[in-house]
């Protein structure tokens, strides 16, 4: 009896499956390249102005911080040469990665579009580094690399989720359905790893390129105070004054 | 008329010094063998927080959906830490029934599914850190709960030993000995569910200095989480009141079952601090970080062992109880 009352016992006791939160199933066709654009800003009616400009640095960059990937091979293998983390990314005086959007004088209502925003985890780092998304968006999550990933957005007014994707292929829906500037996303597997996602009411909102540039079109005419939010400088805000048919020009300046 | 016993009667006694004969050697060292892999577990869960691994895998009971997911980056050391706790589980769950089939004392019995409740609970209280996102409270109950199940261990392994079975009368605790011992085990109990709270609140740097706080004895309170490190700190000088006194109970009564644990536990406590000053001087590194959490561990194990053994071998002194002394005493 007391062979037996072990296994019994120990098959009662077994822990359900209890999968929350788990890997998602569906598998999707390997894509070639990360094409996703930085930003899905829909064209409104009666927009006809734009918002550019040059978002700068004026102070000393930091060196790159050399990230040790010998934690997973895989992604050591993609990365032979070593991989390197820059926060505060210039060229030509220009800061890339720079979230600039309208802070306010936005009026009226922007539905989401129907084109869902992606962020694709190729060669164990984020692509793109920063998006910008509408309220309920879609955002497609994908994983292109062939180790596991998981994906923890760590927002403070959204819902908080992680959800893991082991394989390549993989992708997941997600939408945030609250106004929030620069969600920090992370991989807990793979610690270097950060993206940031921002989610605004109304399309008004651009990515700086690596020089610095950026530019945020159909806004209708009025008065707006623009932001630009980096992830380890903070903020800056200009305003601009929106006419039909014309560009404004907004140069914004991180001192450093 | 037999003279009374230290257990009431010359029955009692006996029966407790015929426990020789129940010795069992090989339960003994198993109960031993889960007390060391709770420990080694303990290190194991705290080198997740360290690393920041706790949501590596976002998915309980299952990895990623698989049950061995590749062992990378964080999966490593969270996956580990299942790994880990699923064997200490299984040695829990092999202590139990064999206890409840050879164990006469029904005490010890009632312990051993106890300790199995504990284990399991623990696994409950993992899955649902990972499910619900790391909520404080969870976290923190989580990190006690394997603190009292080490106890729950240690307290199986001595009530197995040949040293609890074959133990003679109780002599006089005239050193108060047990009084200390256990004072002293119910501070560093405390200060370790203070530990947890500051470390689950990411507080581990809020004074980022020391042996000074922010310069000064006392820091700006105003932040709650430098209100709970510096609690913390003031925790461990309790601490270090209660062992010490524990000791100087122990060199008083003159027993060296009693003084040489003592000992260790002082010794134990200085490390403990020196791993507490290193936790702030490298930034929260990995390793010191998470061998001042295991290291806390073995700090409370030992004043516990100290508890049971003055619990064993001791009773209270007439004159410190308050009841009448013995004609001629």
């Amino acid at each position: 009896m007391f062979r037996r009352t072990p296994l019994a016992v120990l098959t009662a006791l077994l822990p359900f499956v209890v999968a929350c939160g788990g890997s998602e199933t569906r598998q999707a066709p390997p894509p070639a390249a990360s094409t996703a654009p930085a930003t899905t800003a829909a064209a409104p009616a009666g927009g006809t102005g734009s918002i550019a400009g040059k978002v700068s640095f004026t102070g000393t960059v930091p060196p790159a911080e050399k990230v040790k990937t010998s934690a997973d091979p895989k992604c050591a293998a993609m990365h032979k040469e070593g991989l390197e983390k820059q926060a505060i990314a210039v060229k030509d005086g220009g800061l890339a990665h720079a979230f600039v959007y309208l802070k306010s004088g936005v009026t009226g209502t922007y539905p989401p579009p129907a084109t869902a925003a992606v962020l694709d985890q190729q060669g164990c780092t984020y692509h793109p580094h920063v998006i910008g998304v509408q309220v309920n968006q879609d955002i497609t999550i994908r994983n292109s690399d062939d180790t596991l990933h998981n994906i923890h957005p760590r927002p403070t007014v959204n819902t908080e989720f992680n959800i893991g994707q082991a394989r390549k292929g993989m992708e997941a829906t997600r939408k945030f359905d609250k106004e929030e500037v620069m969600i920090p996303v992370g991989c807990d597997v793979h610690p270097w790893m950060r993206s940031y996602i921002s989610v605004l009411s109304h399309p008004f909102f651009a990515v700086t390129n690596e020089d610095g540039t950026y530019e945020i079109k159909n806004v209708p005419p009025g008065e707006y105070e623009v932001e630009v939010f980096h992830e380890k400088l903070k903020t800056q805000t200009g305003k601009a004054t929106v006419k039909a048919g014309e560009p404004a020009k907004v140069d914004l300046t991180f001192a450093g | 008329m037999p003279a009374p016993t230290a257990h009431g009667s010359p029955v009692a006694d006996a029966a407790a010094r015929g426990g020789v004969f129940l010795f069992d050697a090989w339960r003994h060292r198993f109960a031993q063998l889960l007390a060391a892999c709770t420990l080694a577990l303990i290190f194991i869960g705290g080198l997740v927080t360290s690393t920041e691994s706790g949501l590596a895998v976002p998915d309980w009971p299952l990895s990623y959906g698989m049950l061995m997911p590749p062992m990378v980056g964080g999966v490593f050391y969270e996956h580990g830490h299942r790994m880990a706790a699923s064997f200490v589980g299984f040695l829990t769950l092999v202590l139990a029934f064999w206890t409840w089939r050879r164990e006469k004392r029904t005490g010890v019995r009632r312990l051993g599914w106890a300790a199995l409740g504990a284990v399991i609970l623990q696994g409950l209280l993992g899955g649902l850190t990972v499910i619900l996102l790391l909520p404080t409270a969870v976290s923190v109950t989580h990190a006690c709960l394997a603190q009292t199940f080490f106890l729950m261990t240690i307290a199986m392994a001595y009530a197995t030993s040949r040293e609890w079975l074959g133990a003679p009368g109780a002599t006089d605790d005239a050193a108060g000995v047990r009084v200390a011992a256990i004072a002293a085990t119910a501070v560093i109990y405390l200060q370790l569910l203070l530990g947890a709270l500051m470390r689950h609140l990411d507080a581990g740097l809020a004074i980022p200095d020391f042996p000074l706080a922010f310069g000064g004895l006392v820091p700006p309170l105003g932040d709650p989480r430098v209100a709970v490190h510096f609690v913390h700190r003031l925790g461990a000088l309790a601490v270090v009141v209660a062992v010490g006194r524990a000791l100087y109970c122990a060199h008083r009564g003159g027993d060296v079952r009693f003084i040489r644990p003592a000992r260790f536990l002082a010794l134990l406590v200085l490390v403990q601090i020196a791993l507490g000053a290193s936790v702030i001087w490298t930034g929260k590194a990995v390793y010191p970080t998470t061998a001042h959490v295991a290291t806390g561990a073995a700090v409370l194990g030992t004043a516990f062992f100290l508890s049971l053994r003055a619990h064993r071998h001791l009773r209270a002194h007439p004159a410190a109880s308050g009841l009448p002394l013995p004609v001629g005493s």
